[in-house]
């Protein structure tokens, strides 16, 4: 059917590049776009990246904004949509009915539609859910500080500047980069995970250069599984599987997110609790998915990959996917991850985490600096570049063809 | 508009290139070139979207 009417729930990057691709595919209907955050889209990535790790005084933009000093606050910001929808800022989807075509939102309104892009996103695991110790207390601080939007990041960007002792919860890239910033504006910081820091991620090898650089800078690592929280005085109290407490000012937990799939139940479009979609991102012909909230084919299984690239990758497919059904391109995803934290800044192209240590390493200009490729046992190229500064096709070229792709060839021998 | 380039937050993500490859591009050495600084007409839209795609906010739009 013709599409003239259709509706984004979501407006973070997924939503965003969704309704930027349904633009440039050509469709000049009418687009609606449901955001339960108040914002315009804003660069998630740069929470716990840039917007963490700078210093009151620090102009993370180069030239300032009316002259005020909250230019560290500006390191997410990006420019307003040019797509033309009509935005629902600050509004829920709460249900979908999907014989009717309706999308029921927070208020009672109904949004009918024609087709329907789902990039609700997810939302932070929380080690205390529900009400108790997860709540305010009556002084109205918190026990569990979580870093997912951009109120938490500034309310834990405000909370660390008075140097608390911290603990955090989690030995992800999340939880990592959240350790390194506030180390680096000088609170003491313990990490808390049940693995090597990152080793789930990126694989031991690229794990140790991780926590021996944070190790180096001050980062006490504990290890230890099934953390427990407790309510304790004016700061906040981590109990181990093993019985260990740790206590700090602050506890921010890092240890995962969750779909944002709630106001789907009943609409017969879970399977086992998941999203997922096919290979053009649909889940029927008049819906398709994308984002933190979808699970898609990869060449190694169905996955669920929360991360920047992949948001924006699976919603161009979703939006043309959502025109032109069968005639739009498959996805082929393509891992892309970056990360950075303890003076380190990594980036890697090709499926993680790798086993053992690198085929190739190419040390770069500085003592840290190194560029690494893994060959991985079903034939495909993992390339890593450590603070090396490298256009990222070359570094896909990298691990797609092999070390020939960044060295010149050799001279051949007579 | 022109098209601004925070060159010491940029980390060569090229997601910029991609989204507007006449614009812009990355050198051999990682580092943002940008091909057209002045952005107006559909070239202004393809810019648009390579400042928002920047996963690093290093990019920015301002009155030429």
């Amino acid at each position: 059917m013709t599409m003239r009417r259709i509706v984004v729930v979501g407006n973070g990057i997924a939503g965003l590049t969704a309704c930027d691709s349904l633009r440039s595919a050509g469709f000049d209907g009418e687009l609606t776009v449901v955001g339960a955050e108040r914002h315009h889209p804003y660069s998630r990535p740069a929470l716990s990246k840039a917007l963490l790790h700078s210093v009151d005084g620090d102009s993370v933009d180069g030239n300032s904004v009316d002259g005020k000093s909250d230019d560290v606050l500006q390191a997410h910001v990006l420019p307003e949509p040019t797509h033309e929808a009509t935005e629902l800022l600050g509004v829920s989807a709460t249900g979908l009915d999907v014989d009717a075509r309706l999308v029921r939102l927070d208020g009672g309104d109904e949004l009918p539609y024609d087709g329907l892009v789902i990039a609700s996103g997810s939302r932070a695991k929380r080690l205390a859910p529900g009400q108790g110790a997860a709540g305010p207390r009556q002084d109205g601080s918190l026990r569990e500080l979580t870093l997912r939007t951009i109120e938490d990041a500034i309310l834990l960007k405000e909370l660390a500047a008075s140097r608390p002792s911290v603990i955090v919860v989690g030995g992800g890239p999340l939880g990592v980069e959240v350790a390194s910033g506030c180390l680096h504006v000088g609170c003491e910081v313990t990490l808390v995970s049940d693995v090597k820091p990152l080793s789930r991620q990126l694989g031991d090898h690229l794990a140790d250069i991780f926590t021996s650089a944070a190790v180096r800078r001050g980062l006490r690592v504990v290890g230890g599984g099934k953390a427990r929280l407790l309510d304790h005085g004016t700061g906040a109290k981590v109990v181990l599987a093993d019985g260990t407490e740790l206590e700090a000012d602050l506890v921010v937990t890092a240890i995962g997110d969750e779909p944002n799939i709630g106001w789907l139940a009943g609409s017969n479009l879970l399977v086992d609790g998941q999203l997922r979609v096919d290979s053009r991102g649909r889940l029927r012909p008049d819906i398709v998915a994308a984002g933190d909230v979808a699970f898609f084919p990869t060449r190694r299984g169905v996955e669920r990959v929360p991360l920047w690239t992949s948001a924006i990758d699976q919603a161009k497919i979703a939006a043309v996917g959502l025109l032109k059904g069968d005639a739009a391109p498959e996805f082929d995803f393509q891992p892309y991850f970056w990360t950075e934290g303890f003076g380190l800044s990594l980036k890697s192209v090709g499926f993680a985490p790798v086993v053992g240590t690198p085929d190739f390493c190419e040390p770069g200009e500085s003592a840290d600096s190194m560029l690494l490729r893994w060959d991985n046992m079903d034939g495909s190229g993992t390339a890593v570049a450590i603070n090396y500064r490298i256009p990222i096709p070359k570094l896909r070229r990298l691990a797609d063809v092999g070390p020939a792709a960044v060295r010149p060839a050799a001279p051949a021998r007579v | 508009m022109r098209i601004q380039l925070d060159r010491p937050r940029c980390e060569g993500h090229g997601l910029c290139e991609e989204a507007a490859p006449r614009l812009m591009h990355l050198d051999d050495d990682g580092e943002l070139v940008i091909d057209v600084p002045d952005a107006e007409g559909a070239d202004l839209d393809a810019a648009k979207a390579a400042v928002r795609v920047c996963p690093v906010a290093a990019l920015r739009l301002a009155a030429a």
